[in-house]
């Protein structure tokens, strides 16, 4: 019994050094890829620094204010909101569109499901390249088509003048990523019971009748995955925005993280651009509140 | 008894000896040089063209060749990169050891915030009095201090011309003032060709074009001591001939940075361009069919009593402070103008870098190419305009180098204020008056 009551808090306090060596190395990699970064864009955010020397002056809480009191944040912030909501709901629309039709009995059925990944898998600078080739106001068979058809008297300047150049970066951004929509949804529909489907047919319901009591219920708890992953990842989309327009005409297009590099790179102010980060990472915290509720924190 | 070798009166013992010591030491040389540091130099440059690569390749292979031990790596930056890409070379201390043809008012601020080697022995090195008179002034931020030099001249704003547009539109010679330029506008657009590319797009060449602009209107962004002066008449009046020009430039104009206006001219889809001497290898190799029609003039003023305006970028070289082996990398630097491979990167887009060397100019090597032949005409054109030309860091002969103007160049403010003025049609009074602000703000941050 004497035994027993000293060896048992031994033994628990030798499986917690184990715990803790064990969970040590995750902490670390966690600590250093995560928490110093976050710990050291607020840091950098107090000050006033010239990027290539990282050098400069405490300035306490000037950065946020100048954030708050100027219009480039809030300008910037509406343009991500119109960024993300228009490409993600054209993905989604997309996404669910094609994943049905890849889910009947077509033919070639296989190579269509690998040929509609490509879009996801090509490089962003390669699909842009491709874009602005298209978008081409001089030799661009977007215009070319549209003329050849009569839609169009004159060229149309897709991305240099608003709102053609959101909408352009809309589509492009909807083209690039809906695969990964279409991905997870087929997916999701092939484990969907048939006998849901046959139940329904034997009340009477039609095609689109069971698509709106059968698989959107079904798709339900994925959509949701989805749209807050692809929210995030679009609320934070540099490379295909900066490359498509630049955040121009004038800043019609650019959002918050074209803001973060313009302030930290051309106007060298890290101080700034470090605010700004921590402004859009708070934004970006309500999105992750959001799928931590949804998902029940698994 | 048989006589030693070494005895023999054919070979006498002094020389077998000097022989062995030389062998000796030969023998020693190789492992000497072996026993040195294998080095490597990077070589960053935003102009990559595939002639122009072609070039550099031999420059390091001759440099190579003469170092034994030095590996030069040439990296390609860009335009519209190098900004972002430096900073965070300098931020994070992989400094690449050479830097060439940025323009020069990219270097000063570098140079003010400490972070350029002084220049003035590579100077020395290159022979100070090879260099044209006054090309090195704008790279003396400090007195008697470099902080680089160029590598060349450009002028970046020639106004291209179609000879035979002209003729069929019954121009005769190239307009001086802008109200000519309309006519000719007017004139030359049409048939699906348009009049001239000018860049409305949110990046550096709109800044800096249109810098031109004010300047063709007798106006300047700062005083000559450094006073924000962008708020003026002659500005309004640059504004309201470059939203003249919008219908006559391309749709997609208003996204146009150099690569794209460079080609709506040499595609033919426009009767003028802008743009600097690399228009003539492009016009050659990509569209010889209009090749013997293509000339140049300056571009023109708002009257005739206002002289020309040349923004010449003065492609720079310069040296990081931080970049390691710096002895290396000096000679590397100065070795770029060895006439051999200096006159061969010229001759990889002749006429776009103009020598900024009197000796390189002269020399019979470097007239020797079918471009420049062809084209000696406009070659000194350019050439005398870029002898004369300024650009932000120095707006004239008066001004003082202004150590902001890469910051404001890649602000955007300039290129902010076109869009909003003669796109958005916004009031020219108020977006003058906060890119003022702003650019006090850049100046004062």
């Amino acid at each position: 019994m004497t035994v027993a009551t000293t060896n048992t808090p031994l033994l628990e306090r030798q499986y917690a050094r184990l715990g803790a060596l064990l969970i040590a190395p995750t902490i670390v990699v966690f600590s250093l890829v995560i928490v110093y970064p976050l710990l050291a864009a607020i840091y950098l955010s107090l000050f006033s620094i010239y990027t290539p020397t990282l050098e400069g002056d405490f300035v306490g809480f000037a950065n946020y204010w100048d954030l708050l009191s100027g219009r480039e944040f809030w300008n910037s912030l509406r343009v991500t909101l119109v960024w993300t909501v228009g490409t993600l709901s054209l993905q989604i629309v997309l996404g669910v569109g094609m994943a049905l039709l890849l889910h009947q009995n077509i033919w070639f059925r296989s190579l269509a499901r690998s040929l509609v990944l490509f879009p996801y898998f090509l490089s962003t600078v390669v699909a842009v390249l491709v874009w602005r080739w298209l978008f081409n106001d001089l030799y661009g068979a977007m215009n070319h088509g549209l003329m050849q058809l009569g839609i169009l008297d004159m060229p149309l300047d897709w991305l240099g003048s608003m709102p053609n150049a959101m909408i352009g970066v809309i589509l492009v951004g909807a083209w690039k990523y809906f695969p990964f929509v279409v991905i997870a949804v087929l997916a999701r529909l092939q484990t969907i019971p048939d006998h849901l489907y046959e139940a329904a047919r034997i009340d009477g319901a039609g095609p689109i009748a069971r698509f709106w009591d059968v698989t959107l219920p079904q798709l339900r708890s994925v959509l949701v995955v989805i749209i807050l992953l692809r929210a995030i990842w679009d609320f934070k989309e540099f490379d295909l925005i900066y490359l498509l327009t630049g955040g121009g005409p004038v800043t019609s297009t650019q959002t918050l993280s074209l803001l973060v590099y313009q302030e930290a790179f051309a106007l060298n102010q890290m101080g700034q651009a470090a605010a700004y980060s921590v402004g859009m990472m708070l934004v970006m915290l309500v999105f992750m509140l959001v799928y931590l509720r949804k998902t029940g924190g698994r | 008894m048989k006589k030693s070798s070494f005895t023999s009166p054919a070979l006498p013992r002094r020389s077998v000896l000097t022989g062995m010591a030389a062998a000796g030491a030969m023998a020693a040389m190789p492992r000497r040089l072996v026993a040195q540091e294998q080095i490597t130099i990077r070589w960053w440059s935003p102009q990559s063209s595939p002639e122009q690569l072609a070039a550099y390749q031999t420059q390091i292979a001759n440099f190579e060749a003469q170092h034994q031990n030095v590996k030069v790596v040439f990296e390609k930056t860009s335009d519209e990169g190098y900004a972002p890409q430096l900073a965070a070379a300098f931020a994070s201390g992989d400094v690449p050891n050479v830097v060439t043809h940025l323009p020069s008012f990219a270097v000063s601020n570098y140079w003010r915030n400490g972070l350029l080697e002084p220049f003035n022995d590579v100077i020395e090195m290159i022979g100070p009095e090879k260099f044209y008179p006054g090309a090195n002034d704008g790279y003396e931020v400090d007195p008697g201090q470099y902080a680089g030099t160029s590598i060349g001249n450009s002028a970046a704003n020639m106004m291209w011309l179609r000879t035979d547009l002209m003729e069929a539109a019954g121009i005769e010679s190239a307009p001086r003032t802008w109200d000519e330029m309309l006519a000719a506008m007017e004139a030359m657009q049409g048939g699906g060709i348009w009049g001239a590319p000018l860049p409305y797009g949110r990046n550096s060449m709109t800044s800096l074009i249109f810098i031109g602009v004010i300047h063709q209107a007798g106006g300047q962004v700062f005083s000559p001591d450094l006073q924000v002066a962008i708020d003026t008449q002659e500005t309004r009046d640059a504004l309201e001939f470059y939203k003249a020009m919008r219908q006559y430039c391309p749709p997609g104009a208003t996204n146009y940075s150099w690569g794209d206006s460079l080609t709506a001219f040499v595609s033919g889809a426009c009767a003028t361009g802008i743009y600097t001497g690399r228009v003539l290898i492009n016009v050659n190799t990509q569209n010889p069919g209009i090749a013997d029609n293509v000339t140049c003039a300056l571009y023109p003023t708002k009257s005739a009593d206002i002289p020309h305006w040349t923004f010449n970028d003065f492609p720079s070289v310069f040296i990081p402070k931080a970049a390691p082996n710096m002895e290396a990398t000096k000679q590397f630097a100065a070795f770029l103008f060895d006439p051999e491979g200096y006159i061969q990167q010229l001759h990889a887009a002749p006429g776009h870098v103009l020598p900024v060397l009197q000796t390189i100019s002269a020399d019979p090597a470097y007239q020797d190419n079918p471009i420049i032949e062809k084209y000696s005409a406009e070659v000194d054109k350019m050439a005398a305009a870029a002898a004369n030309g300024y650009n932000l860091g120095r707006e004239s002969a008066e001004h003082q180098p202004n150590a902001k103007a890469g910051e404001i160049v890649n602000s955007g403010v300039i290129a902010e204020l076109v869009q909003r003025v003669v796109l958005n049609d916004e009031n020219a009074d108020q977006v003058l008056g906060e890119t003022t602000a702003r650019i006090e703000e850049i100046m004062a941050g």
